[in-house]
């Protein structure tokens, strides 16, 4: 029978720092008061997220009481996030968030940082005691374990929690999470898996089941985490943090259809966690979901108001989304996204002045937006103001591919050409610059015919798969008729025309045609992805003509 | 503290109402407007101990906020449940502890009303999502200040491989018609009497979201407890 009795060590509120950080007077007051007649004596008291912050600068608090809703400005979340980002908290101090949620999960849903508890609202003098009585007496027993964490000497934390785990049944859940996630941190994850099974086969508990997922992902085993994340979200269709990693498990499967809409849920699900609603316009930005990609890169910008995520990119992402968007998009609403962007490209360069080229590459996203709106006046003019400050020689691989883009855009083609063989030459070791290169040395048009050739890229294959080689010759030669310097749309034109003459066709056209597709590609450089598929098929009609 | 909107999901669709979701924002704003009540409520008590601490009016006014309170919080659990977003993330919890953290929040209404109280908990360790748990007990000891005469007893021991969790009282009992050991269903809700068991169906719900294997957690309701009135029992697998 227990009831008031407290493990050895007991609380000791009074000789601890505490600062209490809300928007209400009237709750700051009464927090304080709550306190002293506990017999502490050090309460700070702030009024909002900023002060908080600046608060933590000065001095060391033990405990950190936050109300989530501080009113305008930062929230409790954004608190909890920059003073965890700065390392302004240690790992020994607390900081309870006080919320009126009872879904906590649902309204934070961050997936970095957590409080080190939740106070529900309503509190009055009695909770706050023994619930500030159960933390304290946990943060001293726990305390030199996570003093090792704080001084980063993981292997010593991981044998005080395995020293502790026998001694301290109350804080077992505790103990073997973090000793697992310590394991895992160490890079050992068959120590970290074994503690997974071992809870998992006493019980099946939604943070092992996560926890061993995440191990299965670091051992390369995409399709086993997959499944179990699955089966997870099947029983917790609240359970966050599992939609994340299974997107991510996605992600690495190349699946990425799948990994977008599996956060398309979980944003819908909690729709204020900044870093999800980053990996969702990230993910929807390669698949060229650009609806999805502008709406995600909004809410990204937007969220980013008070938080320390924020970033120049995410309004870089945004302006372009919006461009092109605004390019595709001739029946309605393009120029509210014309103008949304000019507008959001001012706000970023008032934001991050000291941002690496930011008003180059600005002034670059603002002349395809002109452009896109037929005003070649304002767009050359943009342009030419921030072509004046590139030289390619030094020009960073950003800066040197906006430029390119929007020559493309322009229709000056060969100042691009030029620029971009540059960039590959200088940036040669650099796979994702090239990547970017090749790409846009494969679709320089704008957004809308980009997709059209793929799209007509793709009924060519489909033809030349079912046999149909006439229609599959139709198909891929209009899809070049866009985009005329596609290696691969030129290739597969040249091997459909290889299968006729196997087949026995007697145009004498065919060879003639190939060799002019694969001449066109001469210079390709030997960098590209399709550069061994060239070779082979050029000495393949090279054999041919000497038959 | 002012309720900020974008706090909880707002989806801006073009269809039709959604009229639960209307509801649930609606439920959620007078849920937190209670919140500010009750701490206030709390506040005033603190400071005139001598005066409103014996008040009757007083103690009603608080017993009632905390009711709305509760009732508020469990409608948005039941939104929750049919949505399909709620479900039970145990953890493993020290029993005394959670009862004794849970309970304190009710010390000054418990002494206001004149209801002695006491935890006869064993020592163990038990499995169970603290947040559900929390709405459920909220719900019952609401309801055992209600109808006790004098005292409130929380139990909780380890029973045929079950965490046993129980809330006794020494009032009338519970009628014959109420007492059961099963899932209630959404069906045996009876809203003509003015007694939905709304709290009942919630704490149901929140003991059958509890599973271990195939075994689910259910309720209990008898009246053979040790202070001869009322026995709520939550049975968590």
């Amino acid at each position: 029978m227990t009831d008031t009795q407290l493990p050895a060590g007991g609380p000791e509120f009074h000789k601890l720092s505490y600062l209490i950080v809300d928007d209400f007077e009237n709750f700051r007051l009464s927090m304080r008061h709550m306190l002293r007649s506990f017999g502490v004596t050090k309460a700070e008291v702030v009024s909002n997220g900023t002060a908080a912050v600046q608060m933590c600068t000065y001095d060391q608090f033990d405990v950190v009481l936050c109300d989530y809703n501080l009113g305008e400005g930062k929230n409790g979340q954004h608190v909890l996030e920059e003073l965890r980002h700065k390392k302004l908290l240690k790992r020994t101090s607390l900081f309870l968030l006080v919320t009126a949620e009872t879904s906590k999960e649902m309204v934070m849903g961050a997936r970095e940082y957590q409080p080190d508890a939740y106070l529900t609202k309503p509190i009055n003098r009695a909770m706050l005691e023994k619930r500030l009585g159960a933390l304290i007496a946990q943060r001293n027993a726990l305390l030199p374990i996570n003093r090792e964490i704080d001084r980063e000497n993981l292997p010593e934390a991981a044998s005080l929690c395995l020293q502790a785990i026998p001694r301290q049944p109350r804080y077992k859940s505790w103990l073997l999470k973090t000793l697992a996630d310590l394991y895992f941190q160490m890079g050992d994850f068959s120590h970290a898996r074994k503690i997974y099974d071992d809870v998992l086969a006493q019980r099946d508990l939604s943070w092992a089941r996560l926890g061993r997922s995440r191990v299965l992902l670091a051992e390369q085993q995409l399709e086993e985490s997959v499944a179990e994340l699955r089966t997870l979200i099947e029983s917790h269709p609240d359970f966050l943090e599992a939609y994340d990693l299974l997107a991510d498990a996605l992600t690495r499967q190349g699946k990425l259809g799948q990994a977008q809409q599996t956060l398309e849920t979980a944003a819908e699900l909690s729709p204020n966690a900044l870093l999800r609603q980053r990996s969702l316009a990230t993910i929807a930005t390669t698949t060229q979901d650009i609806e999805r990609a502008t709406e995600a890169w909004r809410r990204t910008v937007q969220l980013g108001t008070h938080s320390i995520h924020d970033n120049v990119e995410h309004y870089l992402a945004l302006g372009r989304s919006l461009s092109d968007i605004s390019e595709v998009n001739i029946d309605e609403g393009w120029k509210d996204q014309a103008s949304e962007a000019l507008n959001l490209l001012a706000k970023m360069e008032k934001r991050f002045p000291e941002a690496p080229d930011v008003t180059a590459k600005s002034l670059l996203i603002q002349a395809r937006v002109h452009a896109g709106q037929g005003q070649m006046p304002a767009a050359n003019k943009a342009l030419a103001e921030a072509h004046a400050s590139v030289d390619a020689d030094s020009v960073s691989a950003q800066l040197g591919l906006e430029l390119a883009k929007t020559l493309f855009r322009m229709k000056r083609g060969p100042e691009a050409e030029k620029l971009l063989n540059k960039l590959a030459e200088r940036f040669s070791d650099d796979t994702e610059v090239l990547q970017n290169i090749e790409a846009l040395l494969d679709e320089p048009v704008g957004f809308k015919q980009k997709l059209q050739a793929r799209a007509l890229n793709r009924e060519g294959i489909k033809a030349f798969e079912s046999g149909d080689l006439e229609a599959a010759v139709k198909v891929f030669e209009k899809a070049l008729a866009i985009v005329p310097a596609h290696a691969a749309l030129n290739l597969n034109l040249v091997q459909v025309h290889m299968k006729q003459l196997a087949e026995g066709a007697r145009d004498p056209q065919l060879v003639a045609r190939s060799r002019r597709r694969l001449d066109a590609l001469a210079n390709l450089p030997e960098q590209h992805r399709q550069y061994r598929r060239y070779e082979t098929l050029r000495k393949k009609l090279d054999a041919m003509k000497n038959d | 503290m002012t309720e900020d909107k974008t706090s909880h999901p707002v989806f801006a669709d073009d269809n039709p109402i959604n009229f639960s979701m209307v509801l649930a924002s609606a439920v959620h704003d007078m849920k937190n407007s209670l919140g500010m009540l009750l701490h206030s409520l709390d506040g005033l008590r603190d400071e005139h101990q001598d005066t409103l601490s014996g008040s009757a009016r007083f103690n009603t006014l608080q017993y009632e906020a905390e009711r709305l309170h509760s009732d508020l919080v469990q409608l948005l659990g039941i939104y929750r449940l049919d949505e399909k977003t709620l479900s039970a993330h145990s953890e493993e919890h020290f029993v005394p502890d959670f009862l004794s953290q849970h309970l304190s929040r009710y010390r000054p209404l418990l002494e206001g009303h004149e209801v002695n109280y006491r935890i006869e908990a064993d020592d163990i360790q038990g499995f169970f999502d603290e947040d559900l748990l929390t709405g459920v007990l909220n719900n019952t000891i609401n309801n055992a200040i209600r109808y006790t005469k004098s005292q409130i007893l929380i139990t909780a021991s380890q029973r045929e491989q079950y965490l046993v969790i129980g809330v006794e009282d020494d009032g009338d009992g519970y009628p014959e018609q109420m007492r059961r050991a099963d899932t209630l269903s959404f069906k045996s809700l009876n809203f003509d009497t003015g007694s939905t068991s709304l709290g009942l169906f919630f704490a149901s719900s929140v003991a059958h979201l509890h599973q271990d294997g195939s075994r689910r957690g259910f309720i209990k309701l008898h009246n053979e407890g040790k202070l001869g009135g009322g026995v709520f029992e939550i049975w968590l697998p």
